[in-house]
């Protein structure tokens, strides 16, 4: 009986109290459009701005906050290469409240900056929206971000190439020309 | 002299020819193209697995097993979806302690574990929920095609607990799913 009584001690003293907050509960109801973004033709060092509508089908009031996910190449569209930088993303703000059964429109702006390097490129990045909250499951629903900047990348060797050939080509012009002036 | 001037304009006409058509990139029109304005949407019928207290090294199981929890799709696309957890915090004070949540479903001091089950999933059984976003539906090396609108998924979650832990904490974790459209 002793025994029995320290074993249940020695239980009891590990005990935890885990997910309380039953009374807390919130299964958020939300939407966002569009399901998938795509970007064409953005040249670096331009920014371009587009819109998320989030709409809260709840009957309270809620808070979303937004984050970008990087996905891995199997999750990526075919062609899609990592984006490279998620601080070229901006959110107009971490959070936004969304009173019961309304939609707001959040605008976010994809800024690439003016590196030659970053010209051609397709890329894909995930815009997150989630609704705050303490339970233990939570949602949340990405948005693909396709975009795809314009121009050609920069080649050393090609346009080395290039202005050697122009140099040469007038160089040879000009002897040419003289030297057939000198003849006549 | 005219000679020169002839064959330095050459020149110049040649290597304008070359940044022309890049200059002209520069003033192309920025396309942005939402596609078919489709909405995004996903819904969870329990939240919460309210499990009181909770014995050392001991492994939980949510009830019904594999039909706890149903994933519903809202939308209007087609979603692949993706789970991840966290660590335990201790609600009182977060940065004071937690437990660390598992990276391959052992269980260790201060360590614990979590794991899903979808029903009618035969081929993967339990699969352990870690920090990194992985597949919930479908996966990959599996048959099974992304969610339409409409379509439902039951789970269920198993925990264990740390072989060793701080008593008499509460402790709060999330696990998100998450839906991208396919």
């Amino acid at each position: 009986m002793v025994a029995r009584i320290k074993s249940a001690g020695l239980i009891a003293a590990f005990l935890v109290i885990l997910l309380p907050f039953v009374a807390l509960a919130e299964n958020v109801n939300f939407s966002v459009i569009p399901a998938e973004v795509h970007i064409d033709s953005l040249h670096p060092g331009e920014a371009t701005e587009f819109e998320l509508t989030i709409h809260n089908k709840d009957e309270i009031t809620h808070n979303f906050t937004f984050t970008t996910f990087r996905p891995r190449e199997e999750e990526r569209r075919e062609g899609r290469a990592e984006f490279p930088d998620d601080s070229w993303i901006s959110f107009p703000c971490p959070r936004i409240e969304i009173t019961a059964n309304s939609q707001a429109n959040v605008t976010v702006t994809v800024a690439i900056p003016q590196e030659q390097k970053r010209a051609g490129r397709d890329w894909e990045i995930w815009l997150g929206v989630t609704p705050e909250s303490s339970d233990l499951l939570a949602v949340k629903l990405y948005v693909r971000l396709l975009v795809s900047t314009s121009g050609t990348r920069f080649n050393v060797g090609l346009l080395a190439g290039i202005a050697v050939a122009i140099v040469l080509l007038g160089y040879g012009g000009y002897h040419y020309f003289r030297h057939k002036a000198r003849r006549d | 002299m005219k000679i020169a001037v002839t064959s330095i304009l050459i020149a110049i006409i040649l290597a304008s020819a070359v940044p022309l058509p890049a200059l002209a990139e520069q003033n192309s029109t920025i396309t942005i193209t939402m596609t078919g304005l489709d909405e995004i949407s996903i819904s969870l019928d329990k939240t919460q697995w309210p499990l009181g207290t909770v014995a050392s090294d001991t492994e939980y199981e949510t009830s019904p097993q594999i039909e706890w929890c149903t994933l519903t799709v809202q939308g209007t696309c087609n979603v692949n979806t993706s789970i991840v957890g966290d660590d335990a915090k201790w609600v009182s004070d977060p940065n004071a302690y937690k437990w660390t949540l598992s990276s391959d479903g052992t269980s260790g001091e201060h360590i614990y574990a979590l794991w899903f089950r979808i029903s009618g999933d035969t081929a993967r059984g339990y699969i352990a929920i870690t920090k990194t976003q992985s597949e919930f539906w479908p996966y990959s090396g599996g048959s099974a095609s992304s969610l339409a609108p409409g379509d439902t998924k039951q789970f269920g979650l198993r925990l264990l607990t740390p072989t060793y832990f701080f008593s008499g904490r509460q402790m709060q974790t999330q696990i998100t799913i998450s839906a991208v459209a396919a």
